[in-house]
Formats: structure tokens, C-alpha cells, sequence
């Protein structure tokens, strides 16, 4: 993709001189009041493949459904829990008892009612051993779930578990009427869904394109863009091509189109905005703890120390990323804003190995201990950002005697052969920094069996009773104090290293009005409802 | 040759087992299975469920249980439905019991690889046979030079970079052409005539691109096959008997020239099924190289072997065609197989 870009940034130089094309000129400055209509086109690199997200999994799928399905509660503009469809929930004092109570009047897209019985249906559905969901195993930890009246939800836990709340926020609403009857696993209505919120479907077009509608009887309210657009386009360069040509509103971009294509272009700068959020996922390098000699907190401290984060930001990123030193979004409440990352400092980096043992007996440049060289190998998958870094890292950790091989391998490889089977030194991969702070699945020390996530084998008891704490404490603020302590340790053992979390790129055609900025910490799509396009500047009735 | 031609296709029965059965076992040797995607790496989804698509999948069973009920779908022509959780049958519409039609993967997908290249392999035959022609007649001149010059450059040109740069000459400087797609935005409002107005300029770009790499090869073929002819005995016979050369070229030279292009036709055809990944990509068409490449990478096996069963099947099939038709071209041949 790199490659590509870079070919392109240079055409882009040679052939402007010789642009003939008669521009139709837009106006976008100026102030503009909110109104209804027009059509927001966009490009998706994949192309959803269920609109029932709890079957699909993949984002193009969840990106779509979630303008079609509602869920009971939502994360606002500050990553905090809000009401959706439910206008509040409450927690009995044993924290085992959620009961969320609906608004009243909430309508399907095809008039029926929808009434707490459609919730229910929803929770037997995700957790039917026959439905074909991964996602089923938070529903099952509630040991009953009933729906008194048309407005009262009410689920029991067996016992108190904290992360209820955000599975509730991700789990959207289906219809019971429509689908009572059906093989959800193969239902059409993955492909013509009958939802609640501010669209419903249009048209899909397979491999081409899919459109949605603002819903008349949406419970949310009626969006200001009346029709979204989504072309899928497999090859972000070709997404650029057509963004440039002005043939779709909004795509994400990557960092040399962000920081050098679009700036050094006055006519692009004038008819394209550009945002930044920070992105949901954070890169880190792990190490294999069963392994020698990671199981050294000194070890990984001093490599920790010999990697200049700022450097890889800079390299890989162009600087559009920020270093993180918890597995949370820095901003909300659970990234604890005394931790700092580890500096980059080689004279400590250098210390700890000596106290370690690691010592550079025969002179070669690369330290040894008991006269074996510390060398190792850092795996990861086909991505090119993780691949620069890997180099980066590589020379960093020559600087203070280590020699680094790096390993590219296909991604179902990668996990099968050596995730799975624990045959690795180090990786490079991210995880996502979850809204929600419960992060059991990663870093408990009972999670390490072949497919669990825990694949480091990290293991600190002090960990283990944080997480377990963490997980059955509803309160909010009780919570953050646990996860503020958990997070100092992981920090502290250092069991993997947290490189950077990149900011999620976006190119908007300057025609959409109403993106708040600066970005919140949502991101800019939170409000996309409220986005509008002025009809002055609206492509379909000038250009057609 | 009615014996012939059934003893032909008889054989094809034990390859197409021989075939399928390769093709299932080399899939099943690449590690992972359509739990292990990317997406599928979620510390939301745990690992019974992922034990429990298995299961669902018959991916837990053995190999070779996997392999007969594969093959006791396929003999009824039963390409099964897709891993992936859109489920869709691999081959072929089908109709639920409220009448809604799922449309099959490769129903959607071949249409326009067909198109494409059946578009792609027409200019290249006509343009290779007629470069080919003008560079053997112009032999070491300086048409033969240009010609080869051009269509090796053509070769050597990396596809998707030409692909972006024309995209950008004729999309984004100029807007003659569309950029990506097969359709406009706004297709469904046209009318029948600015539908195909529309579908062609979308074509011009991706068919050109494509069949650019084959125009080398075939022309080179012909001009080579051609000077071949030139140079025999029955050619001074027909310059002595006094033809113009237009008559020794087109009508005695040529027809001996492309004898052995209908080797090559026939070959093609299994080609005509299989897209280009890079291609397909950066034009945005939904083909068949495309929902391969995924189909792989997701490790979506009903959908890889549909596509291998399928394109051994045209393969076998070409092979026929070919050899028919050489026989009816090439009395020598016919001899041969009728004793």
C-alpha cells in the first residue's frame, strides 16, 4: 500500500500542471443551517457480509448494521454509558440485577411495536447454541433474563459481573416478529433487515454498492443525510482516486496522504477536510514469557528502555499517533493519566542487562549470558506498519547488543502455528483498547490454554485478583481505582511493551457540515445523524 | 470419433476425483480454518465457540470424512453454501419458503469475468494476429522493431501501475472516463442505452489493462508462426504461380499461421473463469479472482473448491475443445484419431 501511495504522491506532483478538468465550483465556505436531504457516499474496503452483527463480526458488517439496529444502552461522546432505546437502567444494591426500562412508543421500521419481549427474544438468540455467534459467551452468564411488562428488561447474573453493562451497549436489538420463525443463521433477513434506528436498507448491490434510507419511524429521531452510500472498493489507492475526483464523500486515509498528498495540494486542501481521532486499537511488541530469557523483568524492562517510541511514531506513523502506557484510551477514565511510558534511555537499557547477566564477553557486539548470544525473533503478520516497526525496533535493540530477526508470516499461519502452539520469542500485534476496562481475557493468568488470549503467559497473582476484583464491581468510580492499579503493574512488569496507538485518519468532502471538531473522544462519526448537506453544494443536483 | 469422443469423456471422470481430491488435501494443508480470521482474533469470542462453529462446520471431523461429504454433495451438483456468515451458496441462487432469492457467489462473480475476458481475449487475438502479420512481412524493418518494442513494453509494464496511472490521466485529470466500479452511482435511473453507454466506459479502462500482458506473447506467436510458413517450400509455389501477395499472406500463409492458435484458444478458456486479484481490486469489480484470493485468505473451503471444481472442469473441457478443433482444422490430425 506504501508503495502505491508513494507512486501516486508523485503523480499527483507531475501531472497537475496539465489538469484541464473543468471543476464545478463548490463553494463550501460560509455559514450553513442544518437541513434534510442529500446523499453521503462513502467507500468501504470490504463488503459487510451479514447485517445481523452478532452472526457477522467483521466491522464493514457492524459499521452498516449499526445505522439500521439499536441497542438498549450506548457509549456517548465521551465513551461513557447512555441511554438508547432503554431511557434508564438501574443496578440492585447486590449488583447481580440490571434492569433497564424501555421508552415507550418504540417502532419498527415496518410499524410493529417493539417492546421489551423483542430484547428477550434477542438475549435467547445470542446465547442458542445454534446460532452461529462468537459472541454468545458474555449473554450466558445471566442466569435469568424476563420481561415483566412491554417496557421492563431484567437480567440476573449469577454473580455480579461489571463488563454486563458494555455487552448490553454492543448487542442490537432484532426483531422477534419477523425472525420467531426463522433459521437465524441463514435468514434473508441479514440481507433485507427490518430494524429500528435512523436507516433502513435501500438497496445492496452485491460487490458494488449498498444504500440506506432515513427511516420515517426511526426511534432515534430522522437523520439530516436522507441516503448513505457505501461503494466498496478493495484498493485504498483507487478510494483516493475517486475521493480526489470528488466522487465520494469520505474515506480513511493513511498517514502520507494525511500529512503530504492532500497539504501540498491547494485544491484538494480546499474541498476536503481532514480529521484525526485516536483510533481504537494499540500496537504493542509482547514477549513469550515461558520463554528464555523474557521471563526476566529486567530483561523486558531494558528493552522496554532501548526502544524509542517517539521514533517509530514518527517513522511509521508520520507522527499521527500517540504513545500509551495502559491498554486504555487515553482520555477516558480508565487510562490513568500518572502513567507515563518508559523513556527512551539505553545507559538504563544497558544496566538492567548487565544486572540481568548480559554480558558482552567476546567482544562481538552482542551481549551474552552462560555463552549463549542474546538474539531472538520478532514474528508478526502481513502489515506494513508493523513491519517498519519491527525494523526500527531491530536497530534500536542492535544499539544495546541484541540481535533482532524479523519474521513476516500470512495471518492464519501466524495464529495457528505459532500463537497457538506457544513457539514464539516476541510478536508485534495490537489489541484494541476496549471501552470497557475488564481485560480478564488477556492478561489473566488462567487464560493461557491453546486459543486464549493470554498467549504471552503473563502471570502476576496481584494481576489475576485485580481483574477478578474488577470484574464484579459495578460502580464506576470503585472501578477505576482497580483498573488504575492494575494498570501501574502491567506497566511496571512490562510483559509486553506498548509501541503506539495511531490516530484513525479521515478525509471528508467539505459538503458534509455539522462534524464537531476537535474530535471527541468517540471519534467524529458519533454524531453523524446531525451531519448534513447543504443543498447548494450537493453533488447529485448540479451534476445530473 | 463418436468413440473417441466418449472414451475422452469418460476419462475425465477419474481426473476430475484425482483433481478435486489434490486440491481439498493441499487446502487442508495451509494452517487455520475460517475461526481463525483476523476479525475472528477478538478476546470477545471465545474459544468453545469457535470449537462450536467447528463442529458446525464438520471441521473437527477427519480429513477424509470431510473429503466424501464434500464429494457426495458435489455429485449432485450441490456446491454447498459459504463459510463465511452471509452464507450464501457458492454456486447458484436459491429460494427460501417466503420467496426471497440468495443469489450463489460464483453466479454473481463470473458474469463479469466472463465479460472482461472474453472481450480481453477478442482484441488480443485480432490485434496479436495483426501485429504478428505486419512483423513478419516487415521482418527486421523498422514496423517489425516498433511493433515488438511496443508490446514488450506493454508486457513489462507492472499492470496495477499503469492501471492507477490511467485511472488518474482519465479519471482525475480529464473525467473521460469513470475511475473504479462497473456501474455509476446513479445507474438504476438510466436509461437501457445510458446503462450500456455507462457499463462500456466503466469496461475500457480494466479490459484494456488486462489485455495488455497477453497481446505479447500471441503477437510474437504469430509473427513467429508466420515467418515459419514464409519461409516453406508452398509459398515459393504460390509466388511462382504468380499470386499477389496479399493472396500468399492472407490466404495461404495465414490460415497455415493460426492452425496452432487453436491450441492456445482452447487453453484459454479455463483462463476466461480466473480473474486478476490486483486487477479486480483496484478496479473494484467484483470477479472471480477477487472472491478467490478472500475465499483463501478466509479459509472458506466450500468456496475454494466450487472455484478448483469449476475451473478443472473448463480446463478438462478446453483441452477437448481444443483437440476437436484442431482435428476439424487439420486433416493429418482427424486421420490420427478416427484409426
Amino acid at each position: 500500500m506504501y508503495f502505491k501511495s508513494i507512486l501516486i504522491f508523485f503523480f499527483l506532483f507531475n501531472l497537475t500542471s496539465c489538469s484541464d478538468k473543468k471543476e464545478i465550483a463548490y463553494n463550501y465556505d460560509g455559514t450553513f443551517s442544518s437541513e434534510k436531504g442529500g446523499t453521503l457516499i462513502d467507500a468501504m474496503s470490504g463488503e459487510p457480509s451479514n447485517l445481523i452483527s452478532m452472526i457477522a463480526g467483521d466491522s464493514a458488517s457492524s459499521a452498516i448494521s449499526g445505522n439500521i439496529f439499536n441497542k438498549l444502552i450506548k457509549y456517548d461522546k465521551n465513551l461513557e454509558l447512555a441511554p438508547e432505546i432503554a431511557e434508564k437502567w438501574t443496578i440492585s444494591s447486590d449488583q447481580k440485577t440490571i434492569t433497564f426500562q424501555l421508552k415507550k412508543n418504540l417502532k419498527w421500521s415496518d410499524g410493529h411495536n417493539l417492546t421489551s419481549e423483542d430484547v428477550l427474544f434477542t438475549w435467547k438468540l445470542v446465547t442458542d447454541d445454534k446460532t452461529r455467534t462468537p459472541y454468545g459467551s458474555d449473554y450466558k452468564l445471566v442466569d435469568k433474563a424476563e420481561a415483566p411488562d412491554p417496557q421492563t428488561f431484567r437480567v440476573v447474573y449469577k454473580q455480579a459481573y461489571a463488563p454486563a453493562l458494555d455487552s448490553w451497549a454492543t448487542l442490537q436489538i432484532l426483531p422477534k416478529h419477523i425472525l420467531k420463525d426463522e433459521d437465524i443463521n441463514r435468514t434473508f433477513c441479514s440481507r433485507k433487515p427490518v430494524g429500528s434506528s435512523y436507516y433502513k436498507l435501500a438497496q445492496w448491490v452485491n460487490g458494488e454498492k449498498l444504500t440506506l434510507e432515513a427511516s420515517p419511524s426511526s426511534v432515534m429521531g430522522e437523520p439530516n443525510i436522507s441516503n448513505l452510500t457505501s461503494r466498496f472498493i478493495p484498493d485504498t489507492s483507487s478510494q483516493f482516486l475517486e475521493l480526489i475526483a470528488d466522487n465520494i464523500d469520505l474515506m480513511n486515509i493513511n498517514p502520507i496522504q494525511f500529512a503530504r498528498v492532500i497539504p501540498s495540494r491547494p485544491d484538494l486542501k480546499n474541498k476536503l477536510a481532514l480529521y484525526k481521532e485516536l483510533g481504537n486499537s494499540y500496537t504493542y511488541l509482547g514477549f513469550n514469557s515461558k520463554h528464555l530469557p523474557f521471563n526476566d523483568i529486567k530483561v523486558r524492562q531494558a528493552i522496554n528502555y532501548a526502544i524509542d517510541k517517539q521514533e517509530i511514531i514518527d517513522g511509521v506513523l508520520l507522527g499521527l499517533g500517540e504513545p500509551v502506557a495502559s491498554p486504555y484510551k487515553p482520555g477516558t477514565r480508565w487510562s490513568d493519566q500518572k502513567l507515563h511510558p518508559y523513556p527512551y534511555d539505553k545507559n538504563k537499557a544497558l544496566n538492567l542487562l548487565r544486572e540481568a547477566g548480559f554480558n558482552d564477553t567476546n567482544h562481538d557486539g552482542i551481549l551474552e549470558k552462560d555463552g549463549k548470544p542474546f538474539s531472538f525473533e520478532i514474528l508478526t503478520n502481513q502489515n506494513k506498519q508493523r513491519e517498519m516497526t519491527a525494523v526500527l525496533i531491530q536497530r534500536r535493540l542492535k544499539d544495546v547488543g541484541i540481535d533482532v530477526k524479523i519474521r513476516v508470516i500470512e495471518w492464519a499461519s501466524f495464529v495457528n502455528q505459532f500463537i497457538k502452539t506457544g513457539d514464539f520469542d516476541a510478536v508485534i500485534l495490537g489489541w484494541s483498547l476496549s471501552l470497557d476496562p475488564d481485560q480478564y481475557n488477556i492478561w489473566h493468568s488462567s487464560q493461557q490454554k491453546p486459543g486464549q488470549f493470554n498467549f504471552i503467559g503473563y502471570n502476576n497473582k496481584e494481576v489475576d485478583q485485580l481483574l477478578e476484583e474488577g470484574r464484579t464491581e459495578l460502580n464506576p468510580d470503585k472501578r477505576e481505582k482497580i483498573y488504575h492499579a492494575f494498570s501501574k503493574i502491567l506497566l511496571s512488569d512490562s510483559p509486553v511493551i506498548y509501541l503506539y496507538a495511531g490516530y484513525g485518519l479521515t478525509a471528508m468532502s467539505k459538503r458534509i457540515k455539522g462534524v464537531e471538531s476537535p474530535t471527541p473522544p468517540a471519534g467524529i462519526a458519533y454524531n453523524s445523524y446531525e451531519w448534513f448537506i447543504p443543498s447548494t453544494v450537493r453533488r447529485n443536483e448540479i451534476a445530473q | 470419433m463418436l468413440n473417441y469422443l466418449i472414451k475422452r469423456l469418460l476419462w475425465m471422470i477419474p481426473m476430475l476425483i484425482g483433481i478435486s481430491l489434490i486440491s481439498f488435501f493441499i487446502m487442508h494443508l495451509a494452517p487455520g480454518d475460517i475461526t481463525a480470521s483476523e476479525s475472528a482474533f477478538n478476546p470477545k469470542a471465545s474459544e468453545e465457540s469457535r470449537q462450536k462453529l467447528r463442529a458446525l462446520y464438520n471441521l473437527d471431523k477427519p480429513l477424509v470424512t470431510q473429503y466424501s461429504l464434500w464429494l457426495k454433495r458435489i455429485v449432485k451438483l450441490d456446491f454447498g453454501n459459504s463459510f463465511a456468515s452471509h452464507q450464501r451458496p457458492v454456486l447458484w441462487e436459491t429460494k427460501d419458503d417466503k420467496g426471497n432469492i440468495t443469489k450463489g457467489m460464483i453466479q454473481d462473480a463470473l458474469p463479469i469475468t466472463l465479460m472482461i475476458n472474453l472481450i480481453g481475449l477478442l482484441i488480443i487475438f485480432v490485434l496479436s494476429i495483426f501485429l504478428g502479420v505486419v512483423s513478419a512481412v516487415n521482418q527486421n524493418r523498422w514496423p517489425d522493431r516498433l511493433i515488438t518494442i511496443i508490446v514488450f513494453i506493454g508486457f513489462a509494464v507492472p499492470g496495477f501501475w499503469l492501471a492507477l496511472l490511467l485511472m488518474y490521466w482519465t479519471g482525475v485529470t480529464h473525467s473521460w472516463l469513470p475511475i473504479s466500479g462497473l456501474h455509476s452511482v446513479g445507474y438504476e435511473k438510466m436509461g437501457l442505452m445510458a446503462q450500456y453507454l455507462d457499463l462500456i466506459k466503466h469496461l475500457i479502462l480494466p479490459v484494456f489493462v488486462s489485455s495488455l500482458g497477453g497481446l505479447a506473447s500471441i503477437s510474437l506467436y504469430v509473427r513467429n508462426g508466420m515467418l515459419d510458413v514464409l519461409q516453406q517450400e508452398f509459398i515459393t509455389t504460390a509466388r511462382a504461380k504468380g499470386l499477389t501477395e496479399n493472396k500468399v499472406v492472407y490466404g495461404h500463409a495465414l490460415r497455415n499461421t493460426l492452425l496452432p492458435l487453436i491450441t492456445i484458444v482452447g487453453l484459454s478458456i479455463p483462463g476466461l473463469i480466473g480473474g486478476s486479484v490486483i486487477g479486480e481490486s483496484i478496479f473494484a469489480i467484483s470477479g472471480m479472482g477477487k472472491l478467490f484470493f478472500d475465499a483463501v485468505l478466509m479459509r472458506d473451503f466450500p468456496v475454494v473448491m466450487g472455484i478448483l471444481t469449476i475451473g478443472s472442469v473448463l480446463t478438462l473441457f478446453g483441452n477437448l475443445i481444443a483437440d476437436i478443433g484442431y482435428a476439424w482444422a487439420d486433416p493429418r490430425i482427424r486421420r490420427g484419431i478416427t484409426n
